[in-house]
């Protein structure tokens, strides 16, 4: 099923979580909104539940609105940061508990929502703890008992806020490649909520960047990875440098280094500011943009920093530049051959040139 | 860390602190009510069950069970109310609630009984228009079962508001997501978990509304066999000298504290089981996700 959101707004007193926000989620994909706290991916996923009400806009369920249809209503599977299990409960009977509550005429019979129970939860692999109460589980079998239980009545859509947020860094890794596995096997269209960007990026076919109650960006993985639409987006994800910049003509200068625009970002080359009349910009370079050149092979317009710290991750060295005079902090991403060319110990000078960058008004 | 260094660990304050506890509570609270065990039987078991038997004591018994019985009931749907607003909607005016409900706590008893013969009484603000309506308030079981629930208003409402606060409102909102209505809702999953605490309040409101004498001694007249309650009739026998009869009316209400108590510690045990098993230590089969207990 698809969901259609339109222009939805909602405020919480004076604080407005959600501003204007439209979106498209397409039948069996598996979206994340992803954003700092606050920027209203929570308020988003539970208004597309129910489970909160908008002020303005609109929900559409394949078409059919259901933006005053109330959480019992949408049949969408929700699965909370904190798992809320009935504690009461056993597994078993938590996993039954929506087809125990349908009305009598639509209700199974005993046995088959036992044996409904048992296929969901061999699905979730925790068939042999179908007698045990939430509290006798770990943190990662709770939230696979309530995964289990949200698709027990078979949802429309499954909605899960933070689903990992409250699991260590192992069982996370682990339950988001799961997570991944179930959704190809069962493709149900999917939105969950996420701070953590790496975590979008590796589970979601589509990652929603939220920030102050809009959405900054919408695109597959590699799309925002590669073209983030925004300033936000680049902090947000990291690894980038960010470098106040000014731009003269066709030629764009900062820290000492200068370049023409239609070299390293063809996109603003065409719309140059006019000669003459400089205009101040911020750039944003990726670490793997960053070009690292011996000191004595400085070219002319190159800026010159000084490494400061090296960290070795797989095949690539992480280096961390202060710039020289300033002192401003770089990132910079090598590959151990190249490092090792250049010698790079903490205190080697370095010149430094971004190969490729991407300019937004100051 | 040696526990000796802890402040007022020593052993010698440990004695102290367990002899001053014990003493305390045998010579203010078992001495006395041995004595009124003592006493009603003093002069034969015969003339206890007749002290008993009297048709006004008989009647007091009965008008405080009954008291009980209608009072508790109202108590535990109104805290629950009370519980629920309080502890999951967020509204104007939600201390202020928190607050007035606290009332009869900080309010002498007599001071109930007499606000509500302001309110009510002949001569109260509502006095004529009831005399007009012909409606007796005053002087009868209504007050009694009135001021009794002015008393006994925050039992129940206080035990639940923690806990319900505590415990928040996810797992309400998961069975609104899995389909259910609301009243499912509360019975199958709010109701279990506040029932213990539920009970708990019930049975502290229960103690209170039985032994409550201030309140009700103002507002019920005294009228012998008709609006005596219990703790009235102890006081009314005293007074008149009829030492056994008032022993044998106090033992037999000290017996309904006792029967409640009991019926608390069986609770308490309860409680106590359902929090052991919420905190057993589980062996996790399945290794690779075991290093996430919460």
């Amino acid at each position: 099923m698809s969901i259609t959101v339109r222009s939805l707004t909602k405020t919480f007193g004076t604080f407005t979580a959600l501003d204007g926000v439209s979106l498209e989620v397409e039948k069996g994909e598996l979206m994340a909104l992803l954003g700092p706290s606050g920027s209203g991916k929570t308020t988003l996923l539970r208004l597309i539940a129910g489970l909160e009400f908008a002020d303005a806009g609109t929900i559409l369920f394949d078409g059919t609105d259901t933006t005053h249809l109330s959480a019992r209503e949408r049949r969408v599977g929700f699965v909370f940061q904190h798992y809320a299990l009935f504690r009461h409960m056993t597994v078993a009977d938590n996993v039954a508990f929506g087809l125990s509550v349908l009305p009598r005429g639509r209700r199974p019979d005993k046995a088959a929502i036992a044996a409904r129970v048992k296929e969901l939860l061999e699905l979730v692999q925790l068939g042999h703890l179908a007698g045990r109460y939430p509290a006798q589980l770990s943190g990662g079998q709770r939230q696979r008992v309530a995964l289990a239980r949200a698709l027990a009545i078979e949802p429309a859509v499954l909605l899960l806020d933070e689903p990992f947020g409250a699991l260590d860094a192992q069982v996370r890794k682990e339950l988001r490649r799961w997570l991944r596995d179930l959704h190809d096997e069962i493709h149900m269209t999917s939105v969950f909520v996420t701070h953590d960007q790496e975590e979008a990026m590796e589970v979601a076919d589509r990652v929603v960047v939220m920030n102050h109650g809009r959405i900054e960006q919408v695109g597959t993985p590699v799309e925002i990875h590669d073209a983030p639409a925004s300033p936000f987006v680049y902090e947000f994800l990291g690894h980038a440098n960010k470098l106040d910049c000014r731009i003269d003509g066709r030629e764009v200068a900062a820290g000492g280094w200068s370049a023409p625009l239609a070299r390293v970002a063809p996109a603003a080359a065409d719309t140059p500011a006019p000669a003459g009349a400089s205009a101040a910009a911020v750039a944003y370079v990726r670490a793997h943009e960053l070009e690292l050149l011996p000191e004595s092979r400085a070219p002319e317009a190159a800026a010159l920093a000084v490494v400061r710290h090296l960290t070795a991750r797989g095949g690539q060295v992480r280096v961390e530049l202060s710039r020289r005079p300033d002192g401003a902090v770089l990132e910079a991403e090598v590959s151990r051959a190249e490092a090792d060319a250049l010698r790079l110990t903490p205190g080697t000078p370095v010149a430094i040139r971004p190969r490729a960058l991407r300019l937004f008004a100051a | 860390m040696a526990a000796a260094g802890r402040v007022g660990d020593g052993p010698l304050l440990r004695r102290i602190l367990i002899a001053v506890a014990v003493t305390g509570t045998l010579v203010f609270l078992l001495a006395p009510i041995a004595v009124i065990g003592a006493l009603a039987l003093g002069s034969g078991i015969g003339a206890f069950l007749d002290a008993i038997a009297q048709p006004e004591t008989l009647h007091a018994i009965g008008l405080t069970v009954l008291t009980a019985v209608v009072v508790v009931p109202i108590n535990v749907v109104f805290g629950i109310c009370a519980a629920w607003a309080i502890a999951k909607f967020s509204f104007p005016g939600k201390r202020l609630l928190l607050t007035l409900i606290e009332i009869p706590f900080s309010v002498s008893p007599i001071v109930a009984g007499v606000m509500y013969i302001f309110l009510y009484g002949a001569q109260g603000l509502f006095g004529p228009w009831l005399q007009e309506a012909g409606v007796q308030v005053m002087f009868t079981v209504w007050a009694i079962f009135l001021v009794s629930l002015f008393v006994t208003c925050p039992f129940v409402a206080r035990e639940l508001i923690p806990l319900m606060q505590a415990q928040g409102s996810e797992e309400e909102e998961a069975a609104l997501t899995l389909g259910a209505s609301g009243f499912q809702t509360f019975v199958r999953v709010t109701l279990p978990n506040i029932k213990w605490a539920l009970l708990y309040g019930a049975i502290l409101c229960n103690a209170r509304v039985m032994g409550e004498f201030g309140a009700v001694s103002v507002v019920s007249g005294n009228v012998r066999g008709q609006t005596n309650t219990l703790p009235l009739q102890v006081e009314l026998l005293y007074n008149s000298y009829n030492t056994v009869g008032a022993f044998a009316a106090a033992s037999t209400l000290a017996v309904l504290a006792l029967l409640t108590l009991g019926a608390k510690l069986l609770l308490e045990r309860h409680g106590h089981v359902g929090e052991a098993l919420d905190a057993a230590p589980v062996p996790s089969t399945r290794l690779s996700l075991a290093g996430d207990r919460a």
